[in-house]
Protein backbone atom coordinates (compact mmCIF):
# COMPACT_ATOMS: atom_id res chain seq x y z
CA UNK A 1 0.00 0.00 0.00
CA UNK A 2 1.02 4.00 -0.79
CA UNK A 3 0.15 6.64 0.76
CA UNK A 4 1.39 9.51 -1.25
CA UNK A 5 1.39 13.05 -0.91
CA UNK A 6 -0.76 13.94 -4.50
CA UNK A 7 0.55 17.23 -5.92
CA UNK A 8 -1.99 17.33 -7.95
CA UNK A 9 -4.57 17.25 -5.61
CA UNK A 10 -2.90 19.98 -3.79
CA UNK A 11 -2.73 22.24 -6.96
CA UNK A 12 -6.39 21.23 -7.41
CA UNK A 13 -7.35 22.65 -4.09
CA UNK A 14 -5.14 25.67 -4.37
CA UNK A 15 -6.71 26.39 -7.61
CA UNK A 16 -10.15 25.96 -6.29
CA UNK A 17 -9.47 28.58 -3.23
CA UNK A 18 -7.47 30.99 -6.01
CA UNK A 19 -3.88 30.65 -5.07
CA UNK A 20 -0.93 28.54 -6.30
CA UNK A 21 1.19 26.01 -4.77
CA UNK A 22 3.75 28.73 -3.58
CA UNK A 23 1.53 31.27 -2.18
CA UNK A 24 0.14 27.98 -0.27
CA UNK A 25 3.43 26.77 1.18
CA UNK A 26 4.16 30.93 2.33
CA UNK A 27 1.32 30.55 4.03
CA UNK A 28 1.48 27.28 5.64
CA UNK A 29 4.74 27.84 6.40
CA UNK A 30 6.72 24.80 4.82
CA UNK A 31 9.91 25.48 2.94
CA UNK A 32 9.61 24.39 -0.78
CA UNK A 33 12.59 21.65 0.15
CA UNK A 34 10.06 20.36 2.65
CA UNK A 35 7.38 19.77 0.23
CA UNK A 36 9.09 18.52 -2.91
CA UNK A 37 10.82 16.02 -0.44
CA UNK A 38 7.48 15.05 0.80
CA UNK A 39 6.52 15.17 -2.81
CA UNK A 40 9.06 12.32 -3.91
CA UNK A 41 8.34 10.26 -1.12
CA UNK A 42 6.49 6.74 -1.51
CA UNK A 43 4.98 6.31 1.71
CA UNK A 44 4.25 9.27 3.92
CA UNK A 45 2.19 8.07 6.78
CA UNK A 46 4.38 6.25 8.90
CA UNK A 47 4.24 1.82 7.94
CA UNK A 48 2.70 1.35 11.12
CA UNK A 49 -0.33 3.69 10.76
CA UNK A 50 -0.87 1.66 7.72
CA UNK A 51 -0.46 -1.88 8.99
CA UNK A 52 -3.30 -0.79 11.12
CA UNK A 53 -5.78 0.85 8.98
CA UNK A 54 -5.47 -2.28 6.75
CA UNK A 55 -6.01 -4.35 9.76
CA UNK A 56 -9.15 -2.38 11.31
CA UNK A 57 -9.86 -2.21 7.13
CA UNK A 58 -10.90 1.94 7.40
CA UNK A 59 -8.67 4.71 5.70
CA UNK A 60 -6.18 6.31 7.44
CA UNK A 61 -7.91 9.25 8.26
CA UNK A 62 -10.36 7.20 10.15
CA UNK A 63 -7.24 6.56 12.94
CA UNK A 64 -6.40 10.04 13.11
CA UNK A 65 -7.96 13.15 15.62
CA UNK A 66 -8.64 16.02 14.20
CA UNK A 67 -6.37 18.33 15.29
CA UNK A 68 -7.98 21.94 14.01
CA UNK A 69 -9.13 24.11 17.07
CA UNK A 70 -12.39 24.01 18.13
CA UNK A 71 -12.71 27.07 17.42
CA UNK A 72 -11.34 26.60 13.57
CA UNK A 73 -13.57 23.51 13.16
CA UNK A 74 -16.95 25.45 13.81
CA UNK A 75 -16.00 27.88 11.79
CA UNK A 76 -15.11 26.01 8.98
CA UNK A 77 -18.78 24.05 9.61
CA UNK A 78 -20.53 26.93 9.63
CA UNK A 79 -19.20 27.84 6.05
CA UNK A 80 -20.20 24.89 5.31
CA UNK A 81 -23.62 25.30 6.33
CA UNK A 82 -23.64 28.75 4.59
CA UNK A 83 -22.84 26.74 1.26
CA UNK A 84 -25.15 24.20 1.47
CA UNK A 85 -28.05 26.98 2.02
CA UNK A 86 -27.21 29.13 -0.15
CA UNK A 87 -27.29 25.94 -2.71
CA UNK A 88 -30.57 25.02 -1.02
CA UNK A 89 -32.75 27.86 0.60
CA UNK A 90 -35.60 25.71 1.32
CA UNK A 91 -33.54 23.74 3.93
CA UNK A 92 -33.70 24.75 7.82
CA UNK A 93 -30.38 26.04 9.01
CA UNK A 94 -29.94 23.99 12.12
CA UNK A 95 -31.07 20.72 10.64
CA UNK A 96 -27.98 20.94 8.07
CA UNK A 97 -25.60 22.09 11.02
CA UNK A 98 -26.72 18.97 13.21
CA UNK A 99 -26.15 16.81 10.59
CA UNK A 100 -22.60 18.37 9.44
CA UNK A 101 -21.86 17.65 13.43
CA UNK A 102 -22.87 14.03 13.68
CA UNK A 103 -21.22 13.42 9.89
CA UNK A 104 -18.01 14.37 11.62
CA UNK A 105 -18.67 11.44 14.07
CA UNK A 106 -18.53 7.80 13.37
CA UNK A 107 -21.98 5.79 13.44
CA UNK A 108 -21.84 4.38 16.94
CA UNK A 109 -21.28 8.28 18.55
CA UNK A 110 -24.21 8.87 16.49
CA UNK A 111 -26.96 6.15 17.43
CA UNK A 112 -25.37 6.22 21.31
CA UNK A 113 -26.65 10.07 20.88
CA UNK A 114 -29.89 9.23 19.16
CA UNK A 115 -30.65 6.93 22.10
CA UNK A 116 -29.86 8.39 25.35
CA UNK A 117 -31.66 11.74 24.02
CA UNK A 118 -34.84 9.17 23.08
CA UNK A 119 -34.42 7.37 26.27
CA UNK A 120 -34.20 10.53 28.45
CA UNK A 121 -37.44 11.35 26.70
CA UNK A 122 -38.72 8.68 28.66
CA UNK A 123 -37.48 8.83 32.15
CA UNK A 124 -38.89 12.55 31.96
CA UNK B 1 -26.10 7.23 33.12
CA UNK B 2 -22.98 7.11 30.74
CA UNK B 3 -24.29 7.09 26.72
CA UNK B 4 -22.30 4.06 26.27
CA UNK B 5 -24.83 1.82 28.42
CA UNK B 6 -27.29 2.75 24.89
CA UNK B 7 -25.37 0.53 22.96
CA UNK B 8 -22.42 -0.92 23.95
CA UNK B 9 -20.49 -4.48 23.97
CA UNK B 10 -24.01 -6.50 24.30
CA UNK B 11 -25.64 -4.88 21.73
CA UNK B 12 -22.79 -4.76 19.29
CA UNK B 13 -22.20 -8.25 19.66
CA UNK B 14 -25.72 -9.48 19.10
CA UNK B 15 -25.92 -7.61 15.64
CA UNK B 16 -22.41 -9.22 15.37
CA UNK B 17 -23.33 -12.92 15.94
CA UNK B 18 -26.84 -12.22 13.58
CA UNK B 19 -24.20 -11.14 11.35
CA UNK B 20 -22.03 -14.43 11.65
CA UNK B 21 -24.76 -16.50 11.37
CA UNK B 22 -25.82 -14.79 8.23
CA UNK B 23 -29.21 -14.30 9.55
CA UNK B 24 -30.60 -11.68 6.64
CA UNK B 25 -32.34 -8.65 8.78
CA UNK B 26 -31.26 -5.04 8.26
CA UNK B 27 -31.59 -2.00 10.63
CA UNK B 28 -34.36 0.22 10.12
CA UNK B 29 -36.35 3.00 11.08
CA UNK B 30 -34.81 6.45 12.76
CA UNK B 31 -32.02 4.66 14.09
CA UNK B 32 -30.77 3.88 10.86
CA UNK B 33 -31.38 7.84 10.19
CA UNK B 34 -29.38 8.31 13.32
CA UNK B 35 -26.30 5.86 11.99
CA UNK B 36 -26.74 7.74 8.77
CA UNK B 37 -26.17 11.26 10.66
CA UNK B 38 -30.04 12.36 10.09
CA UNK B 39 -30.18 14.42 13.75
CA UNK B 40 -33.69 12.40 15.49
CA UNK B 41 -33.90 10.66 18.19
CA UNK B 42 -34.81 7.45 19.17
CA UNK B 43 -35.66 4.85 21.76
CA UNK B 44 -34.81 1.64 20.88
CA UNK B 45 -33.10 0.54 17.42
CA UNK B 46 -35.60 -1.35 14.96
CA UNK B 47 -34.68 -4.60 13.11
CA UNK B 48 -36.41 -6.20 9.95
CA UNK B 49 -35.74 -10.07 9.46
CA UNK B 50 -36.59 -11.51 6.23
CA UNK B 51 -38.44 -14.17 8.11
CA UNK B 52 -39.87 -14.79 11.83
CA UNK B 53 -39.73 -16.94 13.32
CA UNK B 54 -36.17 -17.36 12.14
CA UNK B 55 -34.11 -20.45 13.14
CA UNK B 56 -30.75 -18.09 12.98
CA UNK B 57 -32.30 -15.36 15.23
CA UNK B 58 -33.28 -18.47 17.42
CA UNK B 59 -30.01 -19.85 17.82
CA UNK B 60 -28.18 -16.18 18.03
CA UNK B 61 -30.43 -15.63 21.07
CA UNK B 62 -30.15 -19.23 22.69
CA UNK B 63 -26.06 -18.30 22.64
CA UNK B 64 -26.79 -15.23 24.47
CA UNK B 65 -29.18 -16.41 26.87
CA UNK B 66 -32.23 -14.29 24.97
CA UNK B 67 -35.80 -15.47 24.43
CA UNK B 68 -37.71 -14.99 21.18
CA UNK B 69 -41.77 -14.12 22.59
CA UNK B 70 -43.71 -14.57 19.49
CA UNK B 71 -46.56 -12.31 18.76
CA UNK B 72 -50.17 -13.01 20.15
CA UNK B 73 -53.83 -12.18 19.15
CA UNK B 74 -52.64 -8.63 21.33
CA UNK B 75 -48.45 -8.36 20.78
CA UNK B 76 -46.13 -7.90 18.19
CA UNK B 77 -43.43 -10.57 18.19
CA UNK B 78 -40.23 -9.39 20.82
CA UNK B 79 -36.60 -10.43 21.49
CA UNK B 80 -35.03 -10.17 25.22
CA UNK B 81 -32.40 -10.60 27.35
CA UNK B 82 -29.10 -8.67 28.44
CA UNK B 83 -28.03 -6.64 25.29
CA UNK B 84 -31.68 -7.27 23.88
CA UNK B 85 -34.26 -5.09 25.59
CA UNK B 86 -33.02 -2.19 22.70
CA UNK B 87 -33.83 -4.17 19.65
CA UNK B 88 -37.37 -4.45 18.64
CA UNK B 89 -38.65 -6.82 15.86
CA UNK B 90 -40.16 -4.94 12.39
CA UNK B 91 -42.70 -7.60 10.57
CA UNK B 92 -43.71 -4.87 7.87
CA UNK B 93 -42.89 -1.85 6.59
CA UNK B 94 -45.28 0.79 4.93
CA UNK B 95 -44.20 1.58 1.54
CA UNK B 96 -41.55 -0.26 1.21
CA UNK B 97 -40.96 -3.18 -1.42
CA UNK B 98 -40.45 -6.79 -0.15
CA UNK B 99 -37.61 -7.59 2.06
CA UNK B 100 -35.46 -8.99 -0.44
CA UNK B 101 -35.94 -5.82 -3.08
CA UNK B 102 -35.40 -3.56 0.14
CA UNK B 103 -32.18 -5.32 1.09
CA UNK B 104 -30.94 -4.79 -2.18
CA UNK B 105 -31.02 -1.59 -1.96
CA UNK B 106 -29.39 -0.95 1.71
CA UNK B 107 -26.15 0.69 2.38
CA UNK B 108 -23.38 -1.70 4.47
CA UNK B 109 -22.62 -0.29 7.70
CA UNK B 110 -18.86 -1.48 9.25
CA UNK B 111 -19.05 -1.92 13.16
CA UNK B 112 -15.84 -2.69 14.14
CA UNK B 113 -15.16 -6.24 12.64
CA UNK B 114 -18.72 -6.72 11.15
CA UNK B 115 -20.67 -5.32 9.00
CA UNK B 116 -24.66 -4.74 9.32
CA UNK B 117 -27.57 -3.75 6.29
CA UNK B 118 -28.93 -0.75 6.84
CA UNK B 119 -31.79 1.15 5.38
CA UNK B 120 -31.07 3.85 3.15
CA UNK B 121 -32.11 7.39 4.45
CA UNK B 122 -33.98 7.57 0.95
CA UNK B 123 -35.78 4.71 1.97
CA UNK B 124 -36.84 5.53 5.18
CA UNK B 125 -37.98 8.65 4.00
CA UNK B 126 -40.50 6.84 1.44
CA UNK B 127 -41.78 4.68 4.46
CA UNK B 128 -42.19 7.49 6.81
CA UNK B 129 -44.73 9.25 4.17
CA UNK B 130 -46.40 6.29 3.43
CA UNK B 131 -47.37 5.57 7.20
CA UNK B 132 -47.89 9.33 7.80
CA UNK B 133 -48.80 9.08 11.39
CA UNK B 134 -48.04 12.52 12.99
CA UNK B 135 -44.78 11.12 14.40
CA UNK B 136 -43.88 10.31 11.37
CA UNK B 137 -44.80 13.76 9.78
CA UNK B 138 -42.89 15.78 12.78
CA UNK B 139 -39.79 13.95 11.71
CA UNK B 140 -40.03 14.22 7.96
CA UNK B 141 -38.22 17.12 7.10
CA UNK B 142 -35.59 17.01 9.37
CA UNK B 143 -34.97 13.88 7.51
CA UNK B 144 -35.21 15.03 4.13
CA UNK B 145 -32.67 18.08 5.13
CA UNK B 146 -30.31 15.62 6.14
CA UNK B 147 -30.76 13.73 3.16
CA UNK B 148 -30.05 17.06 0.98
CA UNK B 149 -27.15 17.85 3.26
CA UNK B 150 -25.34 14.60 2.87
CA UNK B 151 -26.08 14.65 -0.82
CA UNK B 152 -24.56 18.46 -0.99
CA UNK B 153 -21.93 17.42 1.22
CA UNK B 154 -20.86 14.53 -1.36
CA UNK B 155 -21.17 16.29 -3.89
CA UNK B 156 -18.83 18.93 -2.31
CA UNK B 157 -16.22 16.30 -1.91
CA UNK B 158 -16.50 14.71 -4.78
CA UNK B 159 -15.54 18.63 -6.78
CA UNK B 160 -12.88 18.96 -4.05
CA UNK B 161 -10.00 16.69 -3.29
CA UNK B 162 -10.44 12.88 -3.00
CA UNK B 163 -14.33 12.09 -2.72
CA UNK B 164 -14.00 10.17 0.22
CA UNK B 165 -17.55 9.72 1.71
CA UNK B 166 -18.56 10.55 5.31
CA UNK B 167 -21.05 8.23 5.24
CA UNK B 168 -22.71 4.74 3.73
CA UNK B 169 -25.47 6.46 1.96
Amino acid sequence: MTMKLSHSKIDALCQTQGRNVSQLLDEAGVSRNSYYSLARKEVVVPRSVLKLSAALDVPVSALLDDILPVGERMRRRQRAVESIVADHPDLDRDNVRHTLTLLDEDPLTRIRRALRRGRARILR
Amino acid sequence: MAEHEFFGDAETRFLQELSRHDVAFMIVGLSAAALQGAPVVTQDVDLWFRELPNPGLEEVLRELHGVYVPPTMATPPMIGGEGIELFDLVTRMDGLESFDDELSRTVPLRLGRFVVRILSLERIIASKREANREKDRLVLRVLEDALATIRAREEGSDEGNDGEKDHPG
